[in-house]
């Protein structure tokens, strides 16, 4: 084409007959009778379900001429109350916000430069097919990790990884409360235990910040019970906001286990336990008994900080309110190595109460399933169908965390859980051999997990590591290929069950149509990766909307019947608590494990770790002139997720490090004040927060700022990573373990 | 009004639009196009041959566009975002109101966004893009009504965060359609 020509062409075509600008251009010429402007207002209400943190409460989407103005709680959901909180408020700034990743895009530089091209999917699909064939040609599919946040889009992803053999699959659960998962699994044989808050009259906490670390509906139930007059007490070095609702017992760092013990050997001294309910459902009675008969209440007053006084008020106080009173089981990060022992500990002293399925206690979700197995609670739900997939290959090898392997701790670990940090030991040691590639979805391991240089480090050794998100992360710097997800406001995702004292399911369906046109849904993403690496077979439907009714037929709803509500319950049904009426009911519908007890012995778990009832282990203290270094949740953000997000930015851009002000006065150090935190390895700037809030040995800063990646602008640099500075250690069953760093501050 | 207009309007859409094969291997089609018509950009076009110069090839040029169109424009802490409702709404977000405005004002026009090559309405290379049509079809009164009420103010905002990123091509680019427009604004005419 000669010069000038180029643009004559692309306007007026070949024959001077163009519409649009041919081949260049986004406008396209219709007919006039279509060039009517909108002049109506049209309004509506979509029902969906928000995903600005994993719980993914029922929401309402009001929706303008085809823009989200507000989202708020779903009315149609009583346990939710037609609430959000401000994180599900903010989902409009996230869903129209300039900096969203927009196409896919493979890297042109080094990593971390931010060198990238834009590129097709069908580009990006072949880049990533190409690699990872290669890959497992050279070292196997085990030697590809697969990680993401936990939700709906794992059945999609995770078939990537089965479909090329890959073992070592992992959710972020490790990064999160997998240590109480793993202890409800050892003593219950199931992990599907709930607390009801709402009719507790006594709840004791272990650090568990339900107004911070917000769960809409247990957030409600928490503060219904206070309204009730329930008494809250809330173990934390830390005055967080829960514990300024009630009684604030500033524990020492990681000797909750010994209170827990004390409280046990208190009420089998005073014989305040439930003998009845012990005898009839638990077993290993004894065996617990001897563990804590030396647990006294002075013992505790040494290992704790706490008077033994108030260990022993509280335990009766505890013990009065039975079987409405609930020992928190938490759902925060482990602490220690051993957290899940104390999660075991907290549930062995709640059944020593008898608080199990009554008002005000512990229960078993009730789904379908469940229901099903009781003839009075028959046919008011039926299960969701499943999608069939052909058999995956088998793994050629363990998985790289030892999970599932008998003899040793992993054997506790959930196998769709895992210990994630183990992929980023595996990429830097080769042990027990080598991760050459990593697919990473809506999960951030830089901020995520300990050592964040070490995560940055091993994720350069990789020869491919693809992530999909929403925003340009800490980790997705690093990637090869980077795949743009759409919000959850404009997808669909598989019907989730959300049962709780009865069974729910909540569907997610966008509220809007693609704000960014070449963004996707993950069910599509992996669908069509899948398809580009022959292993279409194992998604067997044509479309999400295909999957949700498969999903949705068997239980006798379809998905026009979601779509009204977004929510389903079943008419009628009341709460079910099975020993509400009888408290000798049979049990054996609701524990799984073989015994048919409560096990607060386990012989798995002695065959694990040797240890069949929670022993005390005595951790570190810090040393004169360092302190605990602790972390937590902030109401108005997630974790590693929403930092950036404009309106939450706007709320909270940063943290600063909570210090004790009589240490503080020690180090010169004013509110503040620019401080330099180290852990001995790694330094942090950061800002000084002086407050009597929190122990003089501990301090303490919100988990998810301080963020590396400069492509989060309004993040980028403000506040502490948490993550740089804890050390990495992997907890006996894969934790990561936030409570044993120790640090010095000083002014800078 | 006159087929410069719009060739002009086309060229810097074409710039603006995300890196295209097409305008990567017609770069210097632009560059004499812009000589003609905006002689006082002599500097910024010296600096666009002297980036073809060291790109001959259209693949490195497009990789070297790339390089610098995502930073600027698309992803990520953007340094100068390309569509025209982060400027003029409160929350800075994407879809507000002037990309409703500037679609229907489209759509009086007769032109919507295709369905092949989707892009937000108020992206700038879509507002340029629509300004070449309007151009090329003689709709003299729509491009002065559009200009005004839409492209300037836009440009006002924008084109300064371009030059001053000083990213090849396109702060140059940036440059000579400022030039352009205060050329045209002096000339007290609608452009053309």
């Amino acid at each position: 084409m000669n010069r000038r020509q180029f643009l004559k062409y692309a306007l007026y075509g070949a024959g001077g007959t163009a519409i649009g600008v041919s081949g260049l251009g986004a406008l396209t010429k219709v007919a006039p009778k279509s060039a009517i402007a909108t002049t109506n207002t049209e309004e509506t209400t979509v029902f969906s379900a928000c995903e600005m943190c994993r719980n993914q409460c029922p929401i309402a989407v009001k929706v303008v001429n085809g823009k989200v103005t507000k989202i708020e709680g779903n009315p149609n959901d009583s346990g939710f109350g037609g609430v959000i909180c401000a994180r599900g408020n903010s989902g409009p700034s996230l869903l129209y916000d300039p900096q969203r990743l927009k196409k896919p895009m493979i890297r042109t530089g080094e990593r971390g430069t931010g060198k990238y091209k834009e590129v097709s999917w069908d580009e990006a699909y072949t880049y990533i097919a190409d690699k990872l064939k290669v890959i497992q040609q050279d070292f196997g599919g085990e030697s590809v990790a697969f990680a993401s946040r936990k939700g709906p889009h794992d059945w999609f992803f995770r078939t990537i990884g089965k479909g090329i053999g890959s073992p070592n699959i992992f959710s972020h659960e490790a990064t999160c409360p997998m240590t109480r998962s793993v202890a409800l699994d050892s003593m219950f044989g199931v992990e599907a235990i709930a607390a009801d808050y709402a009719n507790a009259k006594y709840i004791v906490s272990f650090g568990r910040n339900w107004l911070e670390g917000i769960h809409i509906a247990q957030t409600r139930a928490i503060m219904k019970a206070i309204d009730n007059g329930a008494k809250l007490v809330v173990l934390d070095p830390r005055l967080s906001v829960t514990a300024s609702k009630g009684e604030w017992i500033p524990i020492k760092g990681t000797t909750d286990l010994a209170f827990v013990m004390a409280m046990a050997n208190i009420i089998i001294t005073e014989e305040r336990y439930d003998k009845d309910f012990v005898e009839r459902y638990t077993s290993g009675f004894d065996q617990w008994k001897e563990a804590v008969k030396d647990k006294t209440p002075e013992w505790a007053e040494n290992e704790t900080g706490i008077p033994k006084e108030t260990i022993i008020r509280i335990t009766r106080e505890f013990a009065e309110a039975r079987p409405q009173a609930i020992l928190d089981f938490g759902w925060r990060t482990g602490l220690t190595p051993n957290d899940f022992q104390l999660r075991r500990a907290i549930m062995i002293v709640n059944m020593m109460m008898g608080n199990f399925e009554v008002p005000g206690g512990y229960y078993r979700i009730k789904n379908a399933s469940v229901t099903n197995r009781f003839p009075e609670m028959t046919g008011y739900a039926k299960a969701l169908g499943a999608i069939n997939q052909p058999a995956f290959p088998k793994p050629v090898t363990s998985r790289i965390d030892g999970t599932g392997i008998k003899g040793i701790p992993g054997q506790l670990i959930p196998e769709g859980d895992g210990a994630v940090g183990q992929i980023v030991e595996s990429i830097l040691t080769g042990q027990p051999y080598q991760i050459k590639a990593w697919m990473v979805h809506r999960f951030n391991p830089v901020i995520s997990i300990t050592e964040s240089d070490r995560v940055i480090e091993a994720l350069k050794k990789l020869d491919l590591l693809v992530v999909c998100d929403v925003y340009m992360t800490d980790t997705a710097m690093f990637a090869d290929v980077i795949l743009p997800e759409c919000s959850y406001l404009e997808r669909h995702e598989p019907v989730y069950d959300m049962s709780g004292l009865t069974p729910k399911y909540v569907l997610r369906q966008p509220a809007v149509e693609l704000v960014y046109p070449d963004t996707k849904p993950s069910w599509q993403i992996y669908k069509e990766l899948g398809e580009k690496m022959d292993l279409g077979k194992y998604f067997p439907f044509q479309n999400i909307e295909n999957y949700i009714s498969r999903q949705l037929t068997p239980a006798g709803l379809s998905l026009s019947q979601l779509k009204q509500k977004g929510v389903w319950t079943p008419e009628g049904m009341k709460p079910f608590y099975l020993r509400a009426n009888d408290s000798q009911a049979s049990l054996g519908n609701v524990i799984s494990k073989v015994s048919q007890k409560i096990e607060f012995y386990s012989e798995e778990v002695q065959h694990a770790t040797k240890q069949g009832v929670p022993q005390y282990k005595r951790h570190p203290q810090p040393e004169e002139g360092k302190f605990r270094f602790v972390q937590g949740k902030v109401a108005v953000h997630t974790n590693a997720g929403t930092v950036n997000v404009p309106v939450l930015n706007e709320l909270m851009p940063e943290n600063s490090l909570w210090i004790n002000k009589a240490s503080a006065d020690n180090l010169g150090i004013l509110d503040g004040d620019d401080i330099i935190i180290s852990s001995g390895i790694y330094e942090h700037k950061g800002k000084a927060k002086v407050t009597e809030g929190i122990r003089p040995d501990t301090v303490f800063c919100y988990h998810g700022f301080g963020r590396i990646s400069p492509e989060l602008k309004r993040a980028f640099g403000k506040g502490i990573n948490d993550n740089k500075l804890i050390l990495n250690q992997i907890g006996e069953v894969g934790n990561v373990c936030t409570s044993m760093t120790m640090v010095t501050v000083k002014k800078a | 009004m006159n087929n410069k207009t719009a060739e002009l309007y086309l060229s810097f859409a074409g710039i603006f639009h995300r890196p295209h094969p097409e305008i990567a291997e017609h770069l210097e089609e632009l560059i004499e196009l812009w000589r003609g018509e905006i002689p006082e950009s002599k500097e910024q076009l010296v600096e666009i041959e002297d980036y073809c110069r060291k790109y001959p090839l259209v693949n490195d040029r497009l990789d070297t566009l790339w390089e610098h169109y995502i930073p600027l424009f698309e992803t990520g802490d953007i340094e100068a975002i390309p569509y025209a409702s982060v400027y003029f709404n409160d929350n800075g977000l994407v879809l507000g109101k002037e990309a409703e405005d500037v679609r229907e004002f489209y759509l009086s026009c007769g032109y919507v966004i295709g369905n092949e090559k989707q892009e937000l309405p108020d992206h700038l290379a879509v507002e340029l893009e629509f300004l070449a049509l309007l151009a090329r079809d003689g709709k003299t009164q729509k491009l002065a009504e559009f200009e005004r009420d839409h492209l300037r103010p836009f440009l006002r905002t924008i084109l300064p965060l371009i030059i001053k990123s000083k990213r090849p091509v396109y702060s140059s680019a940036a440059k000579t359609l400022e030039i352009w427009q205060l050329n045209s604004d002096r000339k007290g005419d609608s452009i053309g």
